[in-house]
């Protein structure tokens, strides 16, 4: 009688198991990578309605972030400057630039420049600006190096492993409170200093759920 | 250890006899199909549905969609974008303002809280209130001017008025309803003086216009009486709920009841509630001794009263010859006992629905007493000095054609005053004007509608009932360009369109002359004025005050069944009915939500032969409804009690009846008489009719929940309500722990850590206090973003409130219990049953102390609701904020009236009470950036609850602070846990229950 299989499907078991081991590893790995937010959200960098250059305005002029960003130790919100905060100088400077002709519509017709949101939490995520620099955390550990950005983008990943990070050691992270809107800050002796910071601001983050999510 | 006697807690009479349906009913988590998709929405469909929403999802994943940042083109000042602003303003209700605070993020108001400094709140509120924010944000509004039914805008109806206004001849009739605003006043006095035929008519069906008359009748004067309950050792109640929102002043009354009422040692002392009343109310729950009589039993009861009372004080000779069938009433004599012992410093009231005579003979007695000026105060209030035109003479007038034109100022008669057949006399009049909230039945009869603008967008004034000047300050601008009634006013008088705010500001400049900016700004912060209110009147009984009466002492009960008419305790007269929130709030006493039915004593309805749900056919004053009934334990024999404000057609998605599972309700007004009461016959039809009623859901089975004690017995045994006394045991375990020198019982589940330098929260509900109003449910739904799911949902037991109340009758008598209420939220058990069972580890403990629900963890398996103790947890069924709550297709008007601080929660996710998480976060951030400590001061954290409770009910804060509030009356005698044989460890506590009764009438 012959053979129902040949002589080479001994090998397709084996081969099929390889493969699938293989598969699954590449679709397990992918979706850890692919869909991550260290994939899918930093890096973005949508187009504003005004080219404004975070580089030109805070790493060559020296804007301190809190001009525009008035609120950031008082409110949850950092809030994204009014129009009227743009044309302090820019009815001085610049008055009939093409790129700026938004800001001066607005200006006039009072309304809003529809600025696109860089920095999204979910909405089961509740942040508050005023509660983390007033203890001492940078803009820049969430924001990046802004004064290097041409077109802001989002710098880190902004999910909670990310946020724990900080939550589990404050102290690698902290940096004196009137520091804290300084980009490239870097302290020579960080951990004892975080930890430092960490007892004299009585820093105690909180990891439990409810810290964040209500 | 003295014996304490066990008492009985029903909820319902199912209950009570312990039968079949009530076994079946709580056997279940949730009654049989709810919790399968049967109706309306089928499989098919709903995976279709599902599918698309998934092929959607998966083409989106790569970024959350692009979302705009909008900044201010010029910013505002003040305005902090996350950081709310609190206005001060006033709610007005039955013409008396309420001072309010209005949180406000970034110009959207989002909720009221009450305004300490205002007396008519003293920081508390009514579900009238709390509600009232939802009823800004209502879609179903009127949006428009409408003429003749076709839109028009507000300059059409200004060009009108000018011309048609012109000629001050023409016969015009004003209706209006109660307002004590000073700027409608002069507005009024100059129109009435510029038209010389016009009559003006204030017409409230539930208003105070008897009591007005009553002093009339006994002081010659139409006086204000306001009762000073927090003076009075004893009050004694004629059929007046003075402690249900229904009532003008019941956010003060229930601050005054409840401050003589606080117990916190056995030295303490309370004052004693007498109620006589019919239907079983919120007073008659709250009453130390309650009578039940027919409300036309309560004149000849009030007339045998002051006969009795003839005879031991002075100035009753106008009832000494009163002799009927309660004149050897034992209630009678005890409270004459109880009366002449307390001169000067009791009240004796009567409810405002009742005959002016009423009124009469308890100002009367109340100044017979000595009272008057120290307990109860006549106030003279401007706008309640003139009686104005009646409404039946002023319709006299317009069926004879002798009225020209007809503006009706807010009411809506053609619903209110069917019984006068006021529609009919409106078709009879060529011009009328109308201004209101909603296009009712009175506006499409009209051919000028105005849109009305609500108070919490326009400029407006007022006064609290006891006199104290507000301004109207709007939040917002009004969503729809509404009008408010000065300003319609001031177009009818003045031919032109003024703002609101220069209106009020002209009347306050006329008050307050010089340097008025300045004070103008610190009656706006503190939404009171200083300045003169009304005047208090030392009253004289009038010489013809016994001519007046006499007539009325001869009234005699009716024999057969009666039919009372009453104020619904969420709708009021209907006008709240489009409000969702008022028709889910399970009414205080029989926890029906989105219906009215016919209250009758369990004798009544066997007598009749009905049982809850028949329908019945009531036919009174030549009218017949049919409607469903539903016994009342505690209710008085031969009468029924209906509300009115339901049957409503055309008003909006939520108002209107469809006698179905999605709302429903009887149109009650045409049964109503000239009277309070007014003799029925009543039969059943065999018809059914299902009512959503909660008191049977999430129940505790008759498990020791609730403690109760008289004064005289916690005097006796301070320590009632622990556990030992209870049950003639100690806690389970308990002694094996002291044994091993520890402070409770060994637990299966892992002990709780609580970080040093954290706070411990924790909660403490004063029984004592709490008499059920309900308000507390709707701050809570206010402050957390709680969908209201509809009758057919709730049928199902899947209502959502985070806070529910509890409604327990006491003893074994049916026909006469007491009844008693809880609020119960959720207890935040240090060991929670509901954090063991959590597959996913969604609902777990915080290091401050609270159990938390974490809802983007949640799969929803409801295992922690079925392992929940005390039932306080609510699951999603469906996406119920975007299907309910925002239905048609403007969902961003509604939005706007969420909180920004809370999730809103997705179907298939757990949901419970918070303790207001956002609330205490926000205070431990603040307080981190101030001082640097964590826990902040005691009282900077309140609960919505807690800060609306007009009772001072709800205690809460840091358990790690030894000299906390809350602290303290956990370690009252009275302070026991709820279920504490299950070791579940609640961090809410009650504090049981006092009474004050009489031993005389024991």
């Amino acid at each position: 009688m012959a053979q129902i299989f040949p002589k080479w499907t001994n090998q397709v078991p084996r081969k099929i198991l390889i493969g699938l081991i293989v598969l699954i590893n590449a679709v397990i790995i992918s979706i850890w990578y692919f869909f991550s937010p260290q994939y899918t959200d930093v890096g973005f960098a949508p187009t504003q309605p005004v080219p404004y250059s975070h580089k030109l305005h805070v790493g060559k002029l020296g804007l301190d972030c809190q001009y525009c960003h008035t609120n950031v130790f008082e409110s949850k919100q950092a809030n994204v400057p009014a129009t009227q905060t743009c044309m302090n100088c820019h009815s001085q400077v610049l008055t009939d630039s093409e790129k700026l002709k938004p800001i001066r519509e607005s200006w006039d017709s009072g309304e809003p420049v529809e600025w696109v949101r860089v920095h999204n939490l979910a909405d089961y995520a509740y942040f508050n600006h005023a509660a983390h620099v007033n203890v001492g955390v940078g803009c820049e550990s969430c924001h990046g190096r802004v004064d290097k950005m041409e077109v802001v983008f989002q710098a880190e990943p902004l999910n909670m492993g990310w946020c724990l990070d900080c939550h589990r050691e404050p102290e690698k992270f902290l940096r004196p409170t009137e520091e804290v809107t300084t980009m490239g800050y870097k302290a020579e002796n960080q951990m004892e200093l975080g930890a430092e910071l960490v007892k004299k601001n009585n820093v105690s983050p909180p990891q439990y759920c409810q810290g964040c999510h209500y | 250890m003295s014996e304490v006697k066990q008492n009985t807690y029903w909820k319902s009479l199912n209950q009570l006899a312990n039968n079949q349906e009530y076994q079946k009913f709580v056997e279940r988590e949730f009654p049989e199909n709810a919790t399968e998709l049967t109706d309306g929405f089928s499989r098919r469909s709903f995976l279709a549905i599902m599918g698309s929403a998934v092929l959607l999802a998966s083409c989106d994943f790569a970024r959350r969609p692009i979302q705009k940042i909008l900044p201010y083109s010029k910013q505002p000042e003040d305005v902090i974008p996350g950081i709310s602003l609190y206005y001060a303003s006033a709610m007005p209700f039955l013409g008396n303002l309420t001072g309010l605070v209005v949180e406000n993020h970034e110009g959207r108001p989002t909720k009221v809280e009450g305004n300490e400094l205002h007396p008519g709140s003293r920081g508390a509120t009514s579900a009238y209130n709390q509600a009232s924010v939802l009823g800004m944000y209502d879609p179903d509004r009127s949006r428009k001017v409408l003429k003749g039914g076709n839109n028009a805008s507000v300059e059409d109806f200004v060009s009108f008025a000018k011309s048609h206004f012109a000629d001050t001849k023409q016969r015009i009739a004003f209706i209006s309803e109660a307002n004590s605003s000073p700027t409608l006043e002069s507005l009024k006095k100059s129109t009435l003086k510029k038209f010389s035929n016009a009559t003006w008519t204030t017409y409230e069906v539930f208003g105070e216009e008897n009591a007005l008359e009553g002093t009339n009748i006994a002081f010659g004067k139409r006086l204000r009486t306001y009762n000073q309950l927090d003076k009075a050792d004893v009050i004694v109640s004629l059929n007046d709920d003075f402690m249900a929102a229904t009532h003008p002043n019941s956010v003060e009354n229930a601050k005054m009841v409840s401050s003589r009422r606080k117990v916190t040692g056995t030295n303490d002392t309370m004052s004693r509630i007498y109620s006589v009343e019919d239907s079983f109310t919120l007073t008659g729950s709250l009453a130390d001794n309650r009578l039940k009589l027919k409300a036309s039993e309560i004149a000849p009861f009030t007339f045998a009263l002051a006969a009795a009372l003839s005879k031991r004080v002075s100035g009753l000779d106008a009832f000494k010859n009163v002799n009927n069938q309660f004149s050897n009433h034992k209630w009678i004599s005890v409270l004459v006992d109880e009366l002449t012992n307390n001169m000067g410093k009791s009240v004796l009231t009567t409810g405002l629905q009742n005959s002016a005579e009423e009124h009469a003979a308890v100002a009367a007695i109340n100044y017979a007493l000595g009272n008057a000026n120290k307990t109860v105060s006549y106030l003279q209030a401007p706008h309640l000095s003139d009686k104005g035109a009646t409404l039946s003479s002023v319709l006299e007038d317009m069926k004879a054609g002798a009225v020209d034109t007809v503006v009706l100022i807010g009411t809506n008669p053609s619903y209110t005053a069917q019984n006068l057949e006021f529609t009919s006399a409106l078709k009879k009049v060529a011009n009328v004007i109308h201004l209101s909230d909603y296009v009712d039945e009175t506006s499409k009869n009209a051919s000028w509608h105005v849109n009305r603008a609500h108070y919490l967008e326009t400029w407006g004034d007022g006064y609290s009932f006891n006199g104290t000047r507000s301004v109207i300050q709007p939040q917002i601008q009004p969503l729809y360009d509404g009008l408010s009634e000065i300003e319609l006013l001031n177009i009818i008088a003045n031919g032109s369109l003024a703002s609101g705010y220069d209106l009020v500001q002209r009347t306050f400049k006329s008050i307050h002359g010089s340097s008025f900016s300045a004070k103008w700004k610190k009656i706006l912060h503190d939404g009171v004025d200083p300045k003169d209110g009304f005047k208090t009147v030392s009253p004289r009984l009038t010489s013809s005050f016994s001519k007046n009466v006499a007539k009325a002492l001869s009234k005699k009960a009716t024999t057969g069944i009666e039919v009372v008419i009453r104020p619904d305790s969420s709708l009021f007269d209907g006008r709240f009915a489009n409000i969702a929130w008022l028709q889910e709030l399970p009414d205080p006493m029989t926890k029906i939500t989105w219906d009215n039915v016919a209250l009758m004593s369990p004798k009544t309805a066997e007598e009749l032969g009905v049982k809850n749900e028949d329908v019945v056919e009531i036919t009174t004053n030549g009218k017949t409804i049919k409607i469903a009934a539903w016994i009342q334990p505690g209710h008085v024999d031969g009468s029924i009690t209906l509300s009115v404000g339901y049957g409503r057609d055309g008003i909006g998605r939520v108002a209107n009846s469809y006698m179905d599972f999605t709302t429903g309700g009887v149109d009650t007004y045409p049964l109503m008489g000239k009277e309070l009461y007014s003799e029925a016959k009543v039969s059943k039809t065999g018809d059914s009719y299902k009512i959503a009623c909660v008191q049977d859901h999430h129940s505790l089975e008759d498990r020791d929940m609730f403690r109760m004690a008289t004064l005289e017995e916690y005097k006796k045994n301070p320590d009632f309500a622990a556990y030992l006394s209870v049950h003639g045991y100690a806690v389970p375990g308990m002694k094996e722990a002291a044994e091993k020198g520890e402070n409770a019982p060994v637990s299966l589940f892992d002990e709780q850590t609580f970080p040093e330098g954290e706070p411990q929260w924790g909660m403490a509900i004063d029984l004592n206090s709490c008499f059920g109003c309900g308000v507390c449910v709707i701050a809570c739904q206010s402050e957390n973003n709680i969908p209201t799911i509809g009758k057919k949902e709730v049928l199902r037991g899947r209502e959502m409130h985070w806070i529910r109340n509890d409604r327990y009758y006491v003893g074994e008598d049916a026909n006469n219990p007491q009844a008693v209420h809880q609020p119960v939220p959720c207890m935040h058990c240090e060991l929670a049953p509901c954090e063991q069972v959590c597959p996913v580890a969604a609902t777990t403990h915080s290091e401050d102390g609270m159990n938390q629900m974490t809802y983007n963890r949640c799969i929803g398996t409801r295992y922690c609701a079925n392992n929940c103790p005390y039932k306080v947890r609510r699951f999603n069924f469906f996406n119920y904020s975007k299907e309910f709550l925002a239905t048609g297709t403007e969902t961003d008007i509604i939005s706007m009236a969420m909180n920004p601080e809370v999730t809103v929660r997705f179907r298939g996710v757990m949901e419970k009470c918070t303790y207001c998480v956002q609330r205490v976060n926000r205070a431990k951030i603040d307080a981190k950036i101030e001082t640097g400590s964590p826990k902040p001061a005691d009282g900077t954290v309140k609960t919505a609850c807690q800060q609306a409770c007009p009772a001072d009910a709800i205690y809460f804060g840091d358990l790690t602070d030894e000299n906390s509030t809350v602290t303290k009356m956990k370690r009252n005698e009275r302070n026991y846990l709820m279920l504490e044989e299950l070791n579940a460890r609640p961090r809410t506590s009650y504090m049981a229950k006092l009474r004050n009764p009489n031993p005389a009438l024991a």
